[in-house]
């Protein structure tokens, strides 16, 4: 064999590498950074970091923020509720299974997908506002706001996860002459329940994100405390409120995570993965526990789903055709193009590159679990907010504010498998070291050789996600289709809403069926 | 100028009482041994007699609850470059062989240089086929093609896999190698072969301690040591291993064991140049 020395002609990047590519996105940001930044607000940063250790105690902000924090927590409570229930009928309705087994033809399956493809892809925050101007303000619209969209998604995860079953037990069945419904329910509901108990956990912890976003755009709760201490400067009740929703957001993470083990449901990245529930009797009993939990939540809220069906008088159609003709769109398309590939990239390829970075130090992975945990809570309008204290509105930071949001979610998921013990990498990992090698390098070889496909695949999802988030930090004035989407919702311009709306769900519904190949791909090759 | 005065080296690997707590009684209690360069040392038990924790004592994967393990005639340092440095030294063939399966077999070979390269080496690692005529190297000396350097190792069949392992191991250059039951999933042909290459590598400087439930596989090897429920309960040549002693570390399985040993006399005769260790 010759032995010639190797070319960078043949340079190819191992499966190690491929979660840190992303981060090279971290150049042009570091570039661009400079230029954009103002001196105005540097104190107030400085101001803002030192209050978070001197939170203010005051009784009656505490008992303001506690009211906030129920609020909110009442509201995603229901909402995630109402969409389990949304996204269960509707998934069932649209799964290829289903229509198969009842009458033969799968094309009613498919075609309720793509109408559910509609509300899937608009963000919560919109249908929050849109509901606003509808209704006008009233519990019921932040709950309403987040079952819809959230209710599009499970109904299509359900469908996905109905269609991937193994059919020889229906098979059999209806070979044996049970009718089509229990037969569906006898052979697919059961091994149906893991999938969706995992995911239904992991969507009330973004529930209990997205309702404090909805607090932020005044729908009320805690989100709208954080917002008005942020904008009054008083950042040591900013801190109070941070570090409750910190307490309540990392206990709900827990208590899901203990519960997803204890029930033997499959990990987040294993949504696929067959799995088998345990302690059934237990999860019968909280789901009955939790009914009454939701008819108290719901009566505390003076919630009423009739309300949003009287609307508001509305002003006059202020607008037509031509003026949504005449928006920008090339440059309003490309901006927000722009700016999902950045904070995609940051989130993606930052968070193994901290982890790295802090490997030889047993500390620097619970500062790390720290951050993270800030960058998951901190809504990313209040982050783009902050950040306009010393960057010029653009581009810029609201791909920060979205980046480090997803990077706490991210990094979250990555540290979890990192730490996990088992085939997934562990193993060579500990060979690695015991043979000499540093923990940074024996990390990346030994676990991240393990994790990269299935981490980038996660990344691929996430980044279809950031690319409907956009519209978070659009609306606070930072740049894309969200900031005009913002300017037409207040201006009343019906028309021009109608047609950013259709180009943002066509944008994302192309965005999450680019992902979804790509997952398709990394899984799958 | 008075005579010369030779002192011997220290033994490879020393274990002085080392003590390994468990549920109830100790994993390990109390062993003390010592391995010399060039020795081929086989450790024998029943599942559950301590061979895997000895091991891992002896890799610095588990640090003993009392007594002191030696490497080189150094203690293990507590972190940082020097333990690194102590670590790469000692060369674990595992018994699932723990290769990288996203990687080539060329980066898999390289991984075990990692202790003495730096990041950027590394990384090229990951990008380039680095080193290769010390990779081809390797595998020749295995009876392997150099063309595998490019497959992914998950591409290899089980033989394969078992030589690419041993491989990685020799290009680590370790002064200790050891063996947890590297043989006990493979048919008996490929685990006659792969023992031999093992004790072929084991010339001095070098020293091996291979783990063993099969007392038929003893040739070649200069000692034996037998554990029972974590403690030593034999200790000298393959040949004087009676089957009362096997019957001792069995139990129940001792009339297997007698018959796989009665097998190995009548197939191979105890080497008669089988010498007792050094300090053994």
């Amino acid at each position: 064999m010759t032995t010639s020395p190797p070319s960078l002609l043949q340079a190819r990047p191992a499966a190690p590498l491929l979660p840190l590519l992303p981060a090279l996105v971290l150049l042009p940001v570091l570039l661009l950074t400079p230029s954009q930044i103002h001196g105005g607000g540097l104190d107030l940063i400085g101001q803002f970091a030192g209050a978070a250790l001197t939170p203010s105690l005051d009784p009656a902000l505490l008992a303001s923020l506690w009211h906030g924090l129920g609020i909110t927590a009442g509201m995603a409570l229901l909402g995630w509720a109402a969409s389990l229930v949304l996204g269960v009928v509707l998934g069932v309705a649209s799964a290829r299974v289903v229509w198969l087994s009842v009458c033969g033809c799968a094309w009613p399956a498919a075609l309720i997908r793509r109408l559910l493809a509609l509300p899937r892809s608009i963000h919560e925050l919109i249908w929050g506002l849109l509901l606003l101007q509808l209704v006008g303000l009233q519990p019921a619209v932040a709950v309403a706001a987040i079952a819809l969209p959230y209710g599009a998604l499970v109904a299509r995860v359900v469908s996905d996860l109905l269609d991937a079953l193994p059919r020889r037990s229906l098979q059999a069945l209806t070979a044996a002459g049970v009718p089509a419904g229990p037969a569906l329910l006898t052979a697919l509901g059961p091994p149906l329940l893991p999938g969706l108990l995992s995911y239904g956990g992991y969507r009330l912890e973004c529930a209990l994100r997205s309702a404090t976003l909805l607090g932020v755009f005044g729908l009320g709760g805690l989100g709208t405390d954080l917002k008005l201490t942020l904008q009054s400067l008083q950042f040591h009740e900013l801190w109070s409120g941070l570090w409750l929703l910190l307490a309540v957001m990392l206990l709900l993470e827990t208590v899901v995570g203990v519960l997803r083990r204890r029930w033997g449901m499959p990990a987040r990245w294993q949504l696929g993965a067959a799995a088998v529930g345990r302690h059934g009797r237990e999860l019968l009993l909280a789901a009955l526990l939790l009914l009454p939990l939701l008819l108290l939540v719901g009566r505390g809220l003076g919630v009423d789903p009739l309300a949003l069906l009287h609307g508001q008088p509305l002003p006059p159609i202020s607008d037509g055709w031509e003026s949504a003709l005449a928006l920008p769109w090339p440059s309003l398309i490309r901006s927000t193009l722009v700016l999902t590939l950045v904070a995609a990239a940051l989130a993606v390829g930052v968070a193994p590159l901290l982890l790295l970075l802090v490997a030889p130090w047993p500390w620097g992975r619970r500062l790390l679990q720290l951050v993270w945990a800030f960058g998951r809570l901190l809504p990313p309008p209040l982050t783009a907010l902050l950040l306009l204290f010393v960057l010029q509105p653009g581009v810029l930071p609201a791909a920060l504010a979205l980046g480090f949001h997803n990077l706490g979610i991210l990094g979250r998921l990555l540290l979890e498998s990192a730490e996990a013990t088992g085939p997934e990498g562990g193993a060579s990992e500990q060979a690695l070291l015991l043979a000499g090698a540093g923990p940074r390098l024996a990390l990346l070889h030994g676990r991240f050789s393990a994790l990269a496909r299935s981490y980038l695949a996660y990344g691929a999802y996430r980044s279809d996600v950031i690319l409907r988030e956009t519209v978070v930090v659009g609306l606070v004035g930072a740049s894309g289709l969200g900031s005009q989407l913002q300017e037409a919702l207040s201006a009343f311009a019906w028309h021009q809403l109608l047609a950013l709306l259709a180009v943002y769900a066509t944008l994302t519904l192309l965005g999450e069926d680019l992902s979804d190949r790509l997952r398709h791909r990394l899984l799958n090759r | 100028m008075g005579p010369l005065r030779l002192s011997s080296p220290p033994p490879v690997l020393e274990l002085r009482q080392v003590l390994v707590a468990g549920r109830g009684q100790p994993r390990l209690d109390r062993i003390s041994l010592q391995l010399r360069a060039g020795e081929r040392v086989a450790l024998l038990g029943a599942s559950g007699s301590g061979k895997s924790t000895l091991i891992a004592v002896a890799n610095g994967l588990l640090s003993p609850s009392a007594g002191a393990v030696l490497w080189q005639g150094q203690p293990p340092a507590r972190s940082g470059r020097r333990r690194r440095r102590q670590q790469a030294a000692i060369g674990t063939l595992w018994q699932d062989l723990r290769l990288i399966e996203e990687l080539s077999v060329q980066q898999n070979l390289n991984a075990a240089r990692l202790a003495h390269w730096g990041w950027p080496r590394a990384l090229l690692n990951l990008l380039l086929p680095l080193e290769s005529a010390a990779c081809s190297a390797v595998l020749r000396q295995l009876d392997l093609d150099p063309a595998l350097l490019d497959q992914s190792v998950q591409q290899l069949s089980g033989g394969q896999r078992q030589r690419v392992a041993l491989a990685r191991l020799l290009r680590q250059q370790p002064t200790l190698l050891l063996a947890d039951e590297p043989l006990s999933s493979l048919d008996p042909r490929l685990a006659r072969e792969l023992l031999d290459l093992l004790l072929a590598q084991a010339e001095a400087p070098r020293a091996l301690l291979l783990s063993l439930h099969r007392p038929d596989l003893l040739e070649g090897f200069d000692r034996v040591i037998a554990l029972r429920q974590g403690r030593l309960v034999f200790e000298g040549p393959p040949a004087q291993l009676s089957p009362a002693d096997l019957a001792d570390l069995y139990g129940a399985d001792a009339q297997g064991a007698n018959a796989t040993l009665a097998f190995q006399a009548a197939e191979h005769p105890a080497p008669s140049g089988a010498e007792a260790p050094a300090g053994g």
